[in-house]
């Protein structure tokens, strides 16, 4: 279990960012932060996106401790899913910076 | 002692006594997975004669073939039965039939559990059908949404059968994940790494892990229906704070991941099937096996695709449109390294192969179709159309049925130990993808043409009549195809000649016993040095047969095979399974009582049953283990190893962690539904709130955390060896439980607001049952060890009741401190 825990590392931190990102939606657009200017923005445009970012950064950190596995699969799983998950938390989180915040 | 001695004397250890007494006891795996697959199929026809009145019904405008409350019903519970039915029975019957062949095993972690889960599986589907017999199955749409479900509109027990129906048989497909991860993890041949397993076992891995996640929120849901129908506590009811969405995130949450779910073994059958026909290894196992992984974890990103139309923020869509387009990747990483196997082998267009081909051609129009619904604005224009109709169609039959049937046609020499008769396989194919494409092909028209789905009638003027008349004949011609198959295979029953052994030419070791299998699958265990064995060595089958493997030796009757270290395949322990029973059946039984106690609103009733269970649930565990120490046994090949009553990390330890990990997902579930109501739901805050409550929920807290305490001292104590003083740490830690209890219930007696007022008392009141619930269960594992250490069945050795109890505890604990802060925290922030 701990080789598939290893092998997925990247995949968690994508689920873990997904849900960070869905749950500060739900409760920036409840509490209206849409309406709070900050910085030429709004408190929920900055929250998003700088949690976005946070994530892609962690998702880069984590590729350059998967490259430090086990040789073999495992590496190559580690690797792979960590990439996949840099790209994840990228595609799945752009809406951040790109679309309506609460409408 | 000789290859015949041998294998008549496992036949008499392994094998199931014939007669009604066998049929009722029968634990073992190759039984259970049969029985699994033809009653999927028999569901599968039924569903199949469903769709065929349905056709009917829809063939002609104005058509009076049905009224609609007969045909809210046909379609309902044509998606009902082939999503909860057939698909996953079916995955889980081949799941049981052939792992513990293909990983070298002599039968599953868990037999009992099978037949328990098997039983689950007739009793719950056969309440289905008979709901249909009746006139009262469910009408809602096989997702159930509310507020249609609720009892204002279906006031009827047609809601109630879907709801209880299936969540028994949920348990089954919850049984079985946990069954099958287990299997994978630790009863694999001696040597068979991870990344030497066959390709199969990953799928089937992956999509049991799958399952452990994506059901409870399902079964979470329907409980909280049912409970909202019987006894009128409102989580969906939107006056009274609750909401219909709810539902449908909850539903949505095990929906989603379940299209995987299904598709996932199927292309598990592809990755087998295809390199043998191909005449070629399988091109990019690790990159197949990262895909899969990718596929799971992303599978759970998608679910409100499901649900674009219902006014969720725009960038709450654009995260689930992303994540639906971005899983197509990994799907297409497959396809990709399937046509590449294609590519470098020399194929043979054998039957097998032929479905495959119509595999890629309708799975592929339908992963496609699939890309253009997870874009927002062309789902705002199909949805709940039948184009979705075809999308989904072209997704399951394409992703499921074809590969099955491919599946099917290879391993059907193994289930019966006869090749196939000829031609015939083939008429059936074309007939099926021709009636398949007629049927669904055109419906992509229909939709997008405007018709929507569910209705039962439409008018001539519409424009859709030929498109339906056309639709109609195609799934006639599939279900004359589908009939050819059926002849087909009971033909190679009855009547074909016998099949020679490994008819294809296959390493994997499935193929390397006779067909059909023995009882007990190998007479001795391989060292597994490659993901071939069969390759690397065309004689294993006949050393394993003579003897010249693991576990040869057989002793006091024990039903045994070989644990090993989940990653490397390095030997472990040995398992002794335990025997036929008829404890899986009656247990199975008293479960029904209860799902029919609830289902006809005998409501203090189900309490019998349940005290039933809780009496059965003692009695199955108590029947294992011993009173004396073993030690360390011979296993062969001059090796030796201890048993699992005496090992770490034997089964009974994974499957405890696994349920508890399914449980997890159930309360996050619950969290989850909570957290939505108070920021998403419509009338919050509600009118009253939690009052008072402080000193009990000080108490609960407390004594949850005492008995997580006392458990692990229990613990320690038995590895110590000083039994006495363990028992007696273990009654006070079941003392803490029973405090908890007592606390949880004066907290929701004296503070909470009726659950019938408002969602939010309804669902601190479902957070309370749920902690108080776990508190119960580690009260009943303290008494179970207190009686076990009493009776002698614990030994510093024999320790792992005292480690699972202590777990439980745990869990009970950790839960109990987590609902008292949902339950105190708005109060403290307000």
């Amino acid at each position: 279990m701990t080789m598939l825990a290893r092998a997925t590392i990247g995949l968690w931190l994508w689920a873990f960012a997904f849900m960070i990102l869905y749950a500060l939606h739900g409760i920036g657009c409840a509490l209206r932060w849409d309406v709070v200017p900050l910085l030429g923005g709004t408190v929920f445009r900055w929250t998003m996106v700088v949690t976005w970012l946070c994530f892609a950064l962690g998702g880069g950190a984590v590729i350059l401790w998967a490259k430090r596995a086990p040789e073999g699969l495992e590496r190559q799983l580690a690797i792979t899913s960590s990439i996949v998950g840099l790209v994840g938390i990228l595609v799945v989180g752009s809406p951040t910076a790109l679309t309506s915040a609460c409408l | 002692m000789n290859t015949l001695h041998r294998h008549r004397a496992l036949t008499a250890i392994w094998g199931t006594p014939k007669g009604w007494r066998g049929t009722i006891s029968s634990v073992n795996h190759s039984d259970i997975g049969r029985r699994f697959i033809l009653a999927a199929f028999a569901f599968f026809a039924i569903g199949g004669v469903l769709a065929m009145l349905i056709r009917a019904q829809l063939a002609t405008p104005d058509s009076a073939f049905v009224g609609p409350a007969i045909y809210n019903q046909l379609f309902t519970m044509h998606g009902s039965i082939m999503m909860f039915l057939f698909a996953i029975p079916m995955f889980e019957g081949l799941a049981l039939y052939m792992l513990p062949k293909m990983l070298g095993s002599r039968d599953m972690a868990f037999p009992r559990l099978s037949a328990y889960g098997w039983w689950c599986y007739l009793f719950g589907g056969t309440i289905l059908i008979a709901a249909l017999a009746f006139g009262v199955a469910p009408d809602g749409g096989w997702f159930m949404y509310t507020p249609l479900s609720s009892k204002a509109y279906t006031p009827g027990i047609n809601a109630d059968v879907w709801l209880l129906g299936i969540t028994f048989v949920e348990i089954s497909a919850v049984a079985a994940a946990i069954e099958i991860t287990v299997s994978i993890l630790k009863l694999r041949a001696p040597g068979m790494r991870l990344d030497r397993m066959p390709l199969f076992a990953w799928y089937l891995l992956i999509t049991a892990l799958m399952m452990i996640a994506a059901f409870p929120p399902l079964i979470l849901g329907s409980i909280l229906l049912e409970v909202e129908r019987a006894f009128d506590w409102p989580f969906f009811d939107a006056a009274r704070g609750g909401s219909a969405l709810l539902w449908q995130h909850l539903f949505w949450l095990f929906g989603h991941p379940e299209v995987y779910i299904i598709f996932l073994p199927a292309a598990g059958v592809v990755s087998t099937v295809l390199p043998v026909m191909a005449r070629a290894e399988i091109l990019g196992y690790g990159w197949i096996v990262a895909a899969l992984l990718a596929l799971a974890f992303l599978s759970f990103g998608l679910w409100v695709h499901h649900m674009f139309t219902t006014g969720i923020p725009h960038m709450a869509l654009g995260f689930f449109s992303a994540a639906s387009a971005l899983v197509a990747v990994p799907t297409a990483i497959q396809i990709f390294a399937w046509i590449g196997t294609l590519w470098s082998g020399r194929p043979e267009c054998k039957l097998p192969m032929l479905y495959l081909l119509g595999f890629f051609l309708v799975f592929v129009l339908g992963g496609i179709t699939g890309v253009m619904l997870a874009m927002v604005p062309f789902d705002w224009q199909a949805h709940d159309s039948y184009f979705v109709v075809a999308h989904l169609h072209y997704v399951l039959v394409g992703g499921f049925i074809f590969p099955m049937l491919a599946g099917a046609y290879y391993w059907l020499p193994h289930f019966t130990g006869r090749a196939r008769v000829p031609r015939l396989g083939e008429a059936a194919f074309w007939l099926i993808l021709v009636g398949f494409n007629i049927t669904f092909f055109l419906m992509h028209l229909t939709g997008l043409l405007g018709m929507p789905r569910r209705i039962y009638s439409y008018t001539d003027d519409m424009g859709w009549t030929w498109l339906n008349l056309l639709s109609s004949v195609g799934s006639f011609i599939m279900a004359f195809g589908f009939a050819l198959f059926a002849i087909d295979v009971l033909l190679q029953i009855f009547l074909a000649r016998r099949s020679r052994r490994n008819p294809w030419g296959a390493g994997t070791l499935e193929w390397a016993m006779p067909i059909p299998a023995t009882a007990y699958n190998i007479a001795s265990l391989p060292q597994v040095e490659g993901r071939e064995p069969l390759r690397d060595d065309p004689e294993l089958a006949l050393k394993l047969a003579r003897g010249e493997g693991y576990l040869a030796e057989i002793r006091h009757g024990w039903r045994e095979t070989m644990a090993v270290d989940t990653t490397s395949g390095a030997i472990d322990h040995v398992i002794i399974l335990p025997g036929n029973s008829r404890l899986p059946l009656i247990t199975a039984v008293v479960t029904g009582g209860f799902f029919l106690s609830l289902l006809f609103g005998y409501y203090w009733f189900a309490l019998l049953p349940l005290a039933g269970v809780t009496a059965l649930a003692w009695r199955w565990l108590w029947v294992l283990g011993a009173r004396s120490d073993v030690g360390m046994v011979s296993i062969g090949c001059g090796q030796t190893a201890p048993i699992h009553r005496e090992a770490g990390g034997a089964p009974g330890w994974w499957g405890s962690s696994l349920l508890l990990v399914a449980d997890g997902t159930f309360f996050t579930s619950l969290v989850f539904g909570y957290a939505f109501l108070w920021v998403i739901a419509p009338n919050w805050p509600p009118p009253a709130q939690m009052d008072g409550g402080v000193l009990p929920g000080m108490i609960a807290a407390v004594a949850a955390l005492g008995g997580t305490i006392l458990a692990y001292r229990a613990h320690t104590t038995v590895r110590t060896g000083a039994l006495a003083a363990a028992k007696r740490v273990v009654l006070l830690a079941g003392g803490a439980q029973v405090i908890v209890i007592a606390a949880l219930i004066a907290i929701g007696v004296t503070a909470l607001p009726l659950p019938t007022s408002h969602a939010y008392a309804a669902a601190s009141w479902a957070l309370i049952i749920y902690a108080g619930f776990h508190a119960f269960l580690a009260l009943f594992g303290a008494a179970f060890l207190h009686a076990r250490i009493g009776a002698g069945y614990v030994s510093v050795a024999r320790s792992q009741e005292a480690t699972i109890a202590q777990m439980f505890a745990a869990y009970a604990g950790a839960v109990t401190i987590l609902v008292l802060l949902c339950l105190f925290l708005p109060e403290m922030l307000a």
